[in-house]
């Protein structure tokens, strides 16, 4: 089910009035409601792979009751290891088989061996890398004895499959989530207005924002080669801003749900394209991914604690695997190179730390300097997007050979209803500087503004809703 | 929670009303509206096509066929209802409409291309079908299979005007500018004054080894409509129009397609004019593109499209054979 679709506007009030007026006296009804409607909300796409979710809750709970009760050293690891091989084997099943055969083929070919193997012709499930690594936190934070084991499965499926954040995230530890299905929840106006703001920010930004950029940025880059390099230069900063509101309204929508049923789940997007260096974007981009890989793979490795040698090789093996995770394909590993060689220099030179506030904090404008930082990680972050669009890694490489063209210089050939949608990016991305401090763009609305303006704002995102939607895209990230 | 619902119902409502009331607005507007397929729709469903003659087909109907010519030539009233991006599908939904809503043709002349027989997965123009398709059933079962439009789309107001700023713009444009809806076809027909552009040299370089994969339900539903109109006494005529040669080349199964064309011919005894192999065919400077002719090759075509019919159906018994078209002729209409 879409967040941007009708069913999903019928769905929600439904489950919302059960949890609260039907379900809301028992605790355990409330949970099974949550695990009920989470099921019938994955199953709308396809109910098969609803056992997938159902074998990686199942996998997780036994182990994780299994290594509360376990104090022998060996028999833990093995449990974790069981845990670990189960997730990530079901991960590289359905979304890396294919990718590996192929390349092994190819590997053999190269030194003329010649084998043949059938490829799987495999549907990948939505979401399956935000859940199998939500599971996984669950099982390496119980080895690691930072939570104790839960005994309560109802509780657990619903940490799992929890419908606003089940198919795109943000990825939740259990740390956080968990707790919150324990204990009664009660319900709070001032959330759930807060809530309903965010989902219609981030309904603003997916169905507005992301999908009319989408439709010049695959335009773009489908037939990359009936472009200019200027065209592509625009196709590249369709994409950036499509990706950017496709997840970041995909995560406010998530939140902002959760916060309805009295949830709060981790923030996954702070500003990122106001950052002023690399270092600072991943802090600020996909932050339910970045701290997980920082938790659970690079702190493990050491993290920036060793020598130099270490420092670059940890730095490495963490943007190659989120590169990877992303999805089976080279272009998601030279982006998570080409992010590692930014943010290397940061880290070596020991400036990784030097922006942690909010850019020009108080202020409406931005100095020269932050203004240029800004423009330059902005634009790094554009030539790596290059990658993480492009179909292939040689793609890439034919759109970068065009734009550093004398091409570039060409005027731009795009229809001219394209401005309507740059001059709706421009007005976004204003919303979004003059709200920065806040969660999301439009959160401190409520001290700041009375009521009929309040009102106001909100009945013009819904006209620029009706009005500007774009054609139903599919959420990015879905697919990964 | 009592706060939260008033709250919403007093944001509600006001969204509802205007709901209604646009919709209301927006589709009186578009049902009279001469822009683009609109016009074409609004003749088909306020009855005003009410032709003897009618052509389907493509965009190569609609540009390669002048109903003046053929209403000149034929002394019968003529209309195109070729439609712009679709294949048979959409063709059989206007064929049903005008049915329903206009007097019965005596013939139609249905021009058939490479993708006839094939269904694409988005709905073209999809903005074409915002007046008439709420709550009908007709509009709804021929088009909700393609990626456009859902349920609930069909049946509450206003949800299919959602991010149509393009026609919801022009809707107020022509309230401004009448003349800004005038389309410039004349009776479906729409001529093209374009140069050659370079589509071919797009597509060539896009696709290597072009095939076309026909499709099965395709196949059915167009041997179902040519049961229903032999039956209903509708005369069928079926029309290759003129394709520049290079494009021709450029579809690798091509023969295969109009094989299928030539075995619906054969099997029901209709007549099918082939001009693949017409001198049109061959002059570049008649067509915009590898499959449509411009203006003046259009209407040459005409010409020659009705000298044909006229010796191949209405002068059929005197046994003339003149035709420039490469023609399949029938002997029967009559199917059980």
């Amino acid at each position: 089910m879409l967040f941007n679709s009708i069913d999903f506007a019928i769905f929600l009030p439904v489950v919302f009035i059960l949890y609260w007026f039907v379900t809301n006296k028992n605790l355990k009804l409330q949970n099974t409601l949550i695990v009920v409607s989470s099921y019938i909300f994955y199953g709308w796409w396809d109910w098969r792979f609803l056992s997938l979710v159902l074998y990686s809750s199942l996998v997780d709970f036994l182990i994780g009751i299994a290594l509360g009760k376990e104090e022998n050293p060996t028999k833990r690891k093995i449990l974790v290891t069981i845990s670990i091989v189960g997730n990530l084997g079901l991960l590289g099943f359905f979304k890396y088989y294919n990718f590996f055969l192929d390349n092994f083929i190819t590997a053999f070919s190269f030194f003329g061996q010649e084998i043949s193997a059938r490829s799987l012709n495999v549907i990948l499930p939505v979401g399956i890398s935000f859940y199998t690594f939500q599971t996984l936190s669950y099982g390496l934070d119980v080895y690691k004895r930072r939570l104790e084991p839960t005994k309560d499965f109802i509780a657990f499926s619903a940490f799992v499959a929890f419908f606003p954040q089940l198919v795109a995230g943000p990825i939740e530890r259990a740390t956080n989530l968990l707790p919150q299905f324990y204990k009664a929840r009660s319900f709070s106006y001032i959330k759930a207005i807060d809530g309903l703001r965010q989902v219609l920010w981030g309904l603003f930004k997916k169905v507005v924002i992301a999908d009319n950029c989408a439709e010049y940025a695959n335009m773009i880059f489908n037939n990359s080669a009936d472009y200019s390099g200027s065209t592509l230069v625009l196709g590249v900063l369709f994409f950036a801003i499509q990706i950017y509101g496709d997840f970041s309204g995909y995560s406010d929508i998530a939140i902002g749900t959760s916060r309805l049923f009295g949830f709060d789940l981790m923030r996954n997007f702070a500003f990122p394209y106001f950052s002023r260096d690399i270092a600072e974007f991943w802090r600020r981009w996909h932050i339910s991914l970045s701290t997980w890989f920082r938790d659970y793979l690079y702190i493990p490795l050491g993290g920036s604690k060793g020598g130099t040698w270490m420092k670059v090789r940890n730095t490495f093996i963490i943007f190659l695997v989120s590169g990877f995770w992303h999805g089976a394909n080279w272009t998601f590993i030279v982006w998570g190179a080409l992010n590692a060689i930014y943010f290397l220099p940061l880290l070596l030179l020991k400036q990784n730390r030097a922006n942690l506030g909010t850019v020009a904090e108080g202020k409406l404008f931005p100095g020269i300097r932050d203004f240029f930082s800004i423009s330059l990680t902005f634009a790094l972050t554009l030539f790596a997007w290059i990658f993480f669009r492009a179909t292939s890694v040689g793609h890439a490489f034919s759109i970068i050979g065009e734009i550093f063209s004398p091409s570039i210089i060409h005027a731009v050939e795009l229809p001219k209803v394209s401005y309507v949608v740059m001059l709706l990016v421009v007005v976004f991305i204003m919303i979004e500087w003059i709200g920065r401090e806040g969660q999301y763009a439009i959160d401190r609305l409520e001290v700041r503004w009375s009521k009929p303006m309040r009102w106001a704002l909100y009945y013009g995102i819904v006209i620029a809703i009706f009005l500007f939607a774009g054609k139903g895209q599919d959420f990015i990230y879905f697919q990964f | 929670m009592k706060k939260l619902f008033l709250n919403i119902l007093y944001f509600g409502i006001p969204i509802i009303l205007f709901a209604f009331i646009a919709d209301a607005f927006l589709t009186s507007q578009l049902k009279k509206s001469r822009k683009d397929e609109f016009g074409i729709w609004n003749d088909i469903y306020n009855g005003k096509v009410n032709s003897d003659i009618v052509v389907y087909g493509s965009s190569r109907a609609m540009v390669h066929m002048d109903p003046r010519i053929i209403s000149d030539s034929m002394h019968e009233s003529c209309y195109n209802l070729g439609i712009n991006g679709h294949n048979f599908w959409l063709s059989y939904l206007r064929h049903k409409e005008l049915l329903k809503y206009n007097k019965k043709p005596k013939l139609i002349i249905h021009s058939v291309d490479i993708f006839t027989l094939t269904k694409r997965p988005d709905l073209f123009n999809l903005d074409q079908f915002l007046p008439y398709m709420l709550n009908n059933q007709d509009v709804m079962d021929a088009t909700i299979s393609y990626k456009g439009y859902n349920y609930f789309d069909y049946h509450l107001p206003l949800l299919r005007y959602v991010g149509k700023y393009k026609t919801i713009g022009s809707i107020f444009k022509s309230m401004l500018r009448p003349s800004a809806s005038d389309s410039g076809r004349y009776r479906g027909y729409s001529p093209q004054n374009h140069a050659w552009n370079d589509d071919l040299v797009k597509a060539k370089r896009r696709f290597a080894d072009f095939r076309v994969d026909l499709d099965s339900a395709s196949i059915n539903l167009f041997d179902q409509y040519i049961r229903e109109c032999i039956s209903s006494g509708i005369e069928l005529v079926f029309v290759y129009t003129p394709e520049y040669i290079e494009g021709q080349e450029f579809v690798k199964n091509r023969d295969e397609i109009l094989g299928t064309f030539r075995q619906f011919a054969d099997k029901y005894n209709l007549l099918f004019l082939d001009y693949s192999d017409d001198t049109l065919s061959f002059q570049k400077k008649y067509f915009y593109n590898a499959s449509h002719l411009n203006k003046d090759g259009a209407e040459l075509f005409t010409v020659k499209l009705v000298n044909d019919l006229k010796r191949n159906s209405y002068e059929a018994d005197s046994g003339n054979s003149g035709n420039s078209g490469n023609a399949t002729r029938k002997s029967s209409k009559s199917v059980n």
